[in-house]
């Protein structure tokens, strides 16, 4: 089954612990919807999937990766 | 808890306190008697329509009071934003309750077919739009509660 991962924890934390909220009014979401990203529970779409690549300074597929198994 | 919770959730207790209304009155109408004679459509149509606007009151009483509640007991003033999730959870919430309703129409056309009366029909419609709009929020609140 196909999943995406991704390291916005880690992320989070090297930028200077930035909490959920934080994140979520950067990219204008809820923190409950960085909460879901975050699990897995939640795909973005690729809009937002970007706006966070953005936020961190990194590339999208830094943050996120998609995984077959 | 975001808006859409929120909204969900007082959905929910709405839809829970304007069904127990539509059933004790309609219930108390039809051991009246009030639903024996030729117009008792007209009289139900009737009924039906008062309860519709006695329950947009009661939603909005109920939205206002779930607000001000979940502000005292949590102290947060909570995120009003809907973004993407809430629209995404609405829209499979939404398709569940749509599949509810329409198989149920089919069915209550079906029944009429059979020999049921109108009365019946029309009361199977209503409680049918009561069950979908309870199927909408309790997929909504699942959606929700389970990435939490």
């Amino acid at each position: 089954m196909p999943r995406i991962e991704n390291r916005i924890r880690r992320l989070r934390f090297d930028a200077d612990e930035m909490t959920q909220k934080d994140l979520a009014d950067r990219v204008g979401v809820t923190r409950q919807t960085i909460l879901a990203i975050e699990n897995g529970k939640y795909a973005p779409t690729l809009d937002l999937a970007f706006r966070i690549a953005r936020t961190f300074g990194v590339p999208l597929d830094e943050v996120f990766t998609y995984h077959d198994s | 808890m975001s808006l859409g919770e929120r909204e969900t959730l007082s959905g929910l207790i709405t839809t829970l306190i304007v069904s127990v209304l539509f059933l004790w009155r309609l219930s108390n109408q039809h051991a009246a008697g009030l639903f024996a004679g030729p117009d008792a459509l007209q009289i139900w149509a009737r009924s039906v329509l008062l309860l519709v606007a006695i329950s947009i009151g009661v939603a909005i009483v109920v939205a206002i009071g779930f607000s001000i509640f979940h502000r005292l007991r949590t102290g947060e003033k909570g995120d009003d934003r809907r973004d993407e999730r809430d629209r995404d959870i609405d829209r499979r919430a939404l398709t569940l309750s749509w599949y509810l309703l329409s198989f149920g129409i089919l069915g209550v056309i079906i029944d009429l077919v059979l020999g049921a009366s109108a009365f019946r029909a029309m009361n199977l419609i209503l409680a049918l739009c009561g069950g979908s709009e309870f199927l909408k929020d309790a997929v909504k609140m699942i959606l929700y509660r389970r990435a939490a």
